[in-house]
Formats: structure tokens, C-alpha cells, sequence
């Protein structure tokens, strides 16, 4: 049994920072986050002889942290919606940042934004997506995983991966764009606070 | 005079979330990447989006877990296995 568990130690142990960043983009707070990976980790070693190894333990081990994370929202639907679903433009962070004339002011625009962004403002931005976008865009950012193997972990079609990534990453565009706004980021730069030397 | 492969900027820009994410055919990979080289509009577009994106995976990759979490599992782990629950029989 020890032996058990050391060997699913040792397959854990370098996935937990990743494993904590993905639980820390569905649940929105530390607190959750680990509460989450723990239950998550208890989960995969009560069903640790369903590994058969030599296959991806990691896409293995995603896929019961995103359940358990989704098992969980079933139980508790109180945690309101931080985005509106209506449709976004194509391209709104490129229009908005030309409309803000951050283009007349770096070569990379997007970079010129994104850099002033802290990581926990991107992390909140993904947070505050619904559901169904939060998960895919989590599993989307934190691995390179292709739209199949999103499909396989969350087991549904390929196609609805497919739309809600694209569909997802134009709510998060606006997100991040309201978050920059709110932090003064953008007047900010608009005002020339900031330089790109490139 | 018209190449019949060569993809206009409207069927390029439909073709922008998939050719991001590696999820287009060699062939039409190989024609957005066509337009792109010509289409100095387009390009500043892909671009703008491929960096938000790299942008985005950067910032979350930094994200650590506790230093103490590993530790708090292996003793959650252990403690079920005591109580018999850490496997199926």
C-alpha cells in the first residue's frame, strides 16, 4: 500500500503547481484551489489501480480534478456569473487598444497590455468566465493540450470544445480589457505612462 | 490575375482561431500562412491575437502551489489509507 502511494506521489508531485493554477482559474480563490487539488488527489489514488501506466497520468489526473471541480458545482450553484454572455466582437482587444492608441505606441500593443496585467488579474479574468468557458479556457492556457484531448478530458464533442474556445477567448478579451480599464492601466498607458523601447 | 488558392481576407480571418491553435489541415495552414505573408493587414491581426494568447499561458504558467501542499496531500493520503479507504479491496 505505501508503495502505492509513493509511486502516486512521485506522478503527482511535478503537476502540482500546474494542478494548483487550474484549480485556482475554476474556483477563483486559494483557499478553494487547494481544497480542490486535495480532494481531487484523494479521488485519483482511491482509483489510482484504473491508471494503466505508461498512459498520460496527467491528462488522467486532469480530468478527475476538473470533475471533481464540476461535481462540486452541481452542489453549489450560488457562485454568481462574473461575465455578461453577450456576443463580443472579433478582435475587440485589437480595436479597443487602437481606439486607446496604444498601437501608435508599441509595435506589440498586445504585450504593452498584457504586461501591465499581474497575474492574478489574468487569473480572475478566466475565473470570472461561466462554466462551460472557464474549464475549456483552463485546460486550454495552463497545457497545450489539443481540442481532442480537451474533448477527452472533459468527454464532450470536439466541436463544442472547438466553439466555446473561440467563443471563450473573446469573453476573456473583454474581460481583460474592463479589468485594465478598472486598474487605470489604460489611461495609464494611453497617457504615455509607459514605453516600448522595442 | 486570381489564384484560385489563394484565400481572401475574409476566408483567412474565418480561419484565424483554428490556424492559432494548430487545428487546420497542412494544406490550409499552408494557404493561410500565404495570405498572410502577402497581407500585411491580416498579419498585424494574427499577430496581435497570437500574443495575447502566448500572453495569457505565460501569466498562468507562473501560478505556484502552496509549498506545503504536497506534504498536506501525502498526509491526507496516508490518513485514508488507514483508514482503509485509500483503495478498493
Amino acid at each position: 500500500m505505501k508503495g502505492s502511494q509513493e509511486q502516486f506521489e512521485s506522478l503527482l508531485a511535478p503537476l502540482l503547481d500546474l494542478a494548483f493554477g487550474m484549480a485556482l482559474n475554476f474556483t477563483g480563490n486559494r483557499a478553494d484551489a487547494e481544497d480542490l487539488v486535495q480532494e481531487a488527489a484523494l479521488r485519483a489514488f482511491r482509483g489510482f489501480e484504473t491508471f494503466r501506466p505508461g498512459t498520460n497520468f496527467k491528462a488522467w489526473f486532469f480530468r478527475i480534478l476538473t470533475n471533481t471541480f464540476l461535481s462540486r458545482r452541481r452542489r453549489d450553484k450560488r457562485r454568481p456569473v462574473g461575465v455578461d454572455l453577450q456576443e463580443v466582437p472579433d478582435l475587440y482587444l485589437f480595436h479597443q487598444t487602437a481606439a486607446a492608441g496604444l498601437h501608435d505606441r508599441s509595435s506589440d500593443p498586445a504585450r504593452l497590455l498584457l504586461d501591465k496585467l499581474g497575474v492574478e488579474a489574468v487569473q480572475k479574468a478566466v475565473s470570472d468566465l461561466p462554466d462551460e468557458f472557464r474549464t475549456v479556457a483552463t485546460l486550454y492556457f495552463m497545457e497545450d493540450f489539443s481540442y481532442a484531448e480537451i474533448a477527452e478530458v472533459l468527454e464532450i464533442p470536439v466541436g463544442t470544445v472547438r466553439s466555446r474556445i473561440h467563443r471563450g477567448r473573446r469573453l476573456l478579451q473583454k474581460r481583460l480589457w474592463a479589468v485594465a480599464e478598472e486598474e487605470g492601466i489604460v489611461r495609464q498607458l494611453a497617457d504615455g505612462g509607459d514605453h516600448d523601447e522595442s | 490575375m486570381t489564384n484560385p488558392d489563394r484565400l481572401t481576407c475574409e476566408e483567412t480571418f474565418r480561419r484565424l482561431d483554428d490556424f492559432l491553435d494548430r487545428e487546420l489541415s497542412e494544406e490550409e495552414a499552408h494557404q493561410v500562412g500565404g495570405h498572410l505573408e502577402d497581407c500585411a493587414r491580416c498579419a498585424t491581426r494574427f499577430q496581435f491575437e497570437a500574443e495575447v494568447i502566448s500572453a495569457v499561458r505565460e501569466k498562468l504558467r507562473r501560478i505556484q502551489a502552496p509549498p506545503d501542499l504536497r506534504d498536506r496531500i501525502a498526509a491526507r493520503l496516508a490518513e485514508a489509507d488507514e483508514q482503509g479507504t485509500g483503495k478498493k479491496p
